[in-house]
């Protein structure tokens, strides 16, 4: 019995199938229709359990679409694949339906695995504003994205990293998380991350990593072509935004410009619960200041 | 007056350690000094006292001093001395992919001014094609040249070795961290040598790992030293460039 009370739902469903792990993958192609002026999505193709049911077109002729993970989450030896292509001036926002849960890694197996492979082209803007991962005890998790953006490109994007399940004092219980990221404009690399994190082997709440707190967030704001002295601008426009939010011992914001082509934006916090509302209002101003129009909230959350 | 070398080395060698151990010198003056990459606003939060400097310092070294380590290995490993070959386009990605890792624009600005400094420092010193081609086609694609790609690359230019040029390179960085913190906190001399003395075993063990590991896979996860980074500019009183 308490090995069963344990286990996930997808942990005794994957079980009871004979199965334990899931190889899927999705691609999505943005396209500009010119005769309307909105983005459409003309390719949808998945492997369950990611899967996008429809795209709905905000007022602007944004498409939006919500990645689902109809399984619930991963687990060990899950290899998921997404790849996304938005077209020359096509707009596309990708967001998920809930928090991405990393679920306790089986010892046998290794651990769940995402690669990400987006290209935004030429006048393109890609909004892909995820949930929060969450990484349970136990739980491996390795994902790699890798974005390139053409002249002109545009990218709002953010992560959110939790420490744990934090109603169940499981706080930085997780064996791994490794996260690398490129971002691209064209052939040269503007921002890149390689995080890895075994909370066992480094502490990760030491100092020189997140110091006395356990999120971690980050946010990419890009278009190519932009010049630098705009991006310094815009630095100092959302500056007033990153220091109202700061509050030392809760949550620090901070934002930067990229070496070129972007802004980066850090939070690190002491609970998840006001991250997305500071990361909305920042792209808000910045989508206002770059593209001269709202930012648009998926429907989830309107 | 011919001076004997070491009993273990020849007289090359020996004038490549005291080049490296010159090059090395915290006290170079190539701007080491006017830099603290964001230990001042930790140090202006109350975040970083002196009693966390040994542990702190250890980490740094085997999170950013691993992705500097092995992006100095990158640059020694862009030029061929004996066969006289220089991959300039290794050297450009490997400055290219460490601005790209650094986030913070005084982060980034600092290391590619140490970078510049330090080339020019070396050029001066001789007659070196090499580092002037390496200068010029940085100028020309736009990139920044970074302290450690640059110190790789004179290490090898130099024939001091990949090894040792990285362990050189990694302990004038903590050498100038511990200095900067004598500035900003309470540390005496004594107590900034033990530290220093201590950190050895971490340099050589981050120089170590980072031997067999590509660049890209070199992790880094810093978002403390980064915050303090991006916040620096607005601090009211700066001791510091960065």
């Amino acid at each position: 019995m308490p090995a069963i009370s344990k286990s996930t739902h997808r942990e005794i469903l994957l079980a009871g199938a004979g199965q334990n792990h899931a190889q899927a993958w999705l691609k999505l192609k943005f396209e500009h229709d010119s005769e309307s002026g909105r983005t459409v999505l003309r390719e949808n193709l998945y492997e369950p359990p990611l899967q996008v049911v429809r795209a709905f077109s905000h007022d602007d002729g944004t498409a939006m679409v919500h990645l689902h993970n109809v399984s619930g989450g991963l687990v060990g030896g899950d290899q998921l694949t997404f790849h996304v292509d938005v077209g020359r001036f096509a707009n596309a926002q990708v967001t998920t339906t809930g928090a991405t849960r990393v679920y306790r890694t089986r010892t046998e197996l290794p651990g769940a695995s995402q690669h990400n492979k987006i290209v935004v082209e030429e006048g393109g803007l890609l909004e892909l504003l995820p949930d929060e991962i969450i990484p349970f005890s136990g739980a491996k998790f390795l994902q790699e994205t890798f974005i390139t953006l053409a002249d002109g490109a545009g990218l709002f994007w953010w992560e959110i990293l939790a420490p744990g399940r934090e109603a169940r004092d499981e706080i930085f219980q997780y064996d791994l998380v490794q996260m690398k990221t490129r971002v691209m404009a064209g052939l040269r690399p503007i921002a890149a991350e390689n995080i890895c994190l075994s909370p066992a082997k480094h502490k990760v709440t030491s100092l020189a990593r997140l110091g006395p707190y356990r999120y971690y967030a980050s946010f990419y704001i890009c278009r190519v072509g932009v010049d630098l002295q705009s991006w310094r601008n815009l630095e100092s426009h959302l500056l007033e935004v990153t220091h109202s939010l700061t509050r030392p011992g809760e949550m620090l914001w901070g934002m930067s410009t990229l070496v070129a082509n972007g802004l980066a934006v850090r939070c690190i916090g002491s609970n998840g619960r006001e991250i997305l509302p500071g990361l909305q209002q920042i792209w808000s101003r910045a989508k206002t200041f770059l593209y001269g129009r709202k930012a648009i909230l998926p429907r989830k959350v309107n | 007056m011919r001076i004997e070398s070491a009993p273990d080395s020849s007289p090359n060698d020996d004038l490549a350690f005291l080049r490296l151990v010159h090059l090395a010198d915290s006290a170079l003056p190539i701007g080491a000094l006017a830099h603290s990459f964001g230990l001042e606003s930790l140090v202006c939060a109350e975040i970083l006292k002196p009693s966390d400097l040994p542990r702190f310092f250890e980490e740094y070294i085997q999170e950013g001093g691993m992705v500097d380590a092995s992006a100095c290995r990158s640059a020694f490993r862009s030029l061929d001395p004996l066969r006289g070959h220089f991959k300039i386009s290794t050297w450009l990605e490997v400055n290219d992919f460490l601005s790209a890792l650094k986030p913070a624009r005084e982060i980034r600005g600092g290391s590619a001014a140490l970078g510049r400094n330090f080339l020019s420092a070396v050029i001066s010193t001789g007659d070196y094609p090499v580092l002037v081609e390496a200068r010029e086609a940085a100028q020309r694609a736009g990139t920044l040249v970074h302290h450690a790609a640059a110190f790789g690359l004179v290490s090898a230019l130099l024939g001091v070795g990949e090894d040792r040029g990285t362990l050189a390179y990694l302990h004038e960085v903590a050498a100038s961290f511990v200095s900067a913190c004598q500035r900003l906190l309470p540390l005496g001399q004594t107590e900034a040598t033990q530290i220093l003395w201590n950190l050895k075993p971490a340099i050589i063990e981050t120089a170590c790992k980072s031997r067999n590991l590509a660049m890209g896979d070199a992790s880094c996860f810093m978002p403390l030293l980064d915050w303090g980074a991006m916040e620096h500019p607005f601090l009211a009183t700066r001791l510091f460039i960065s």
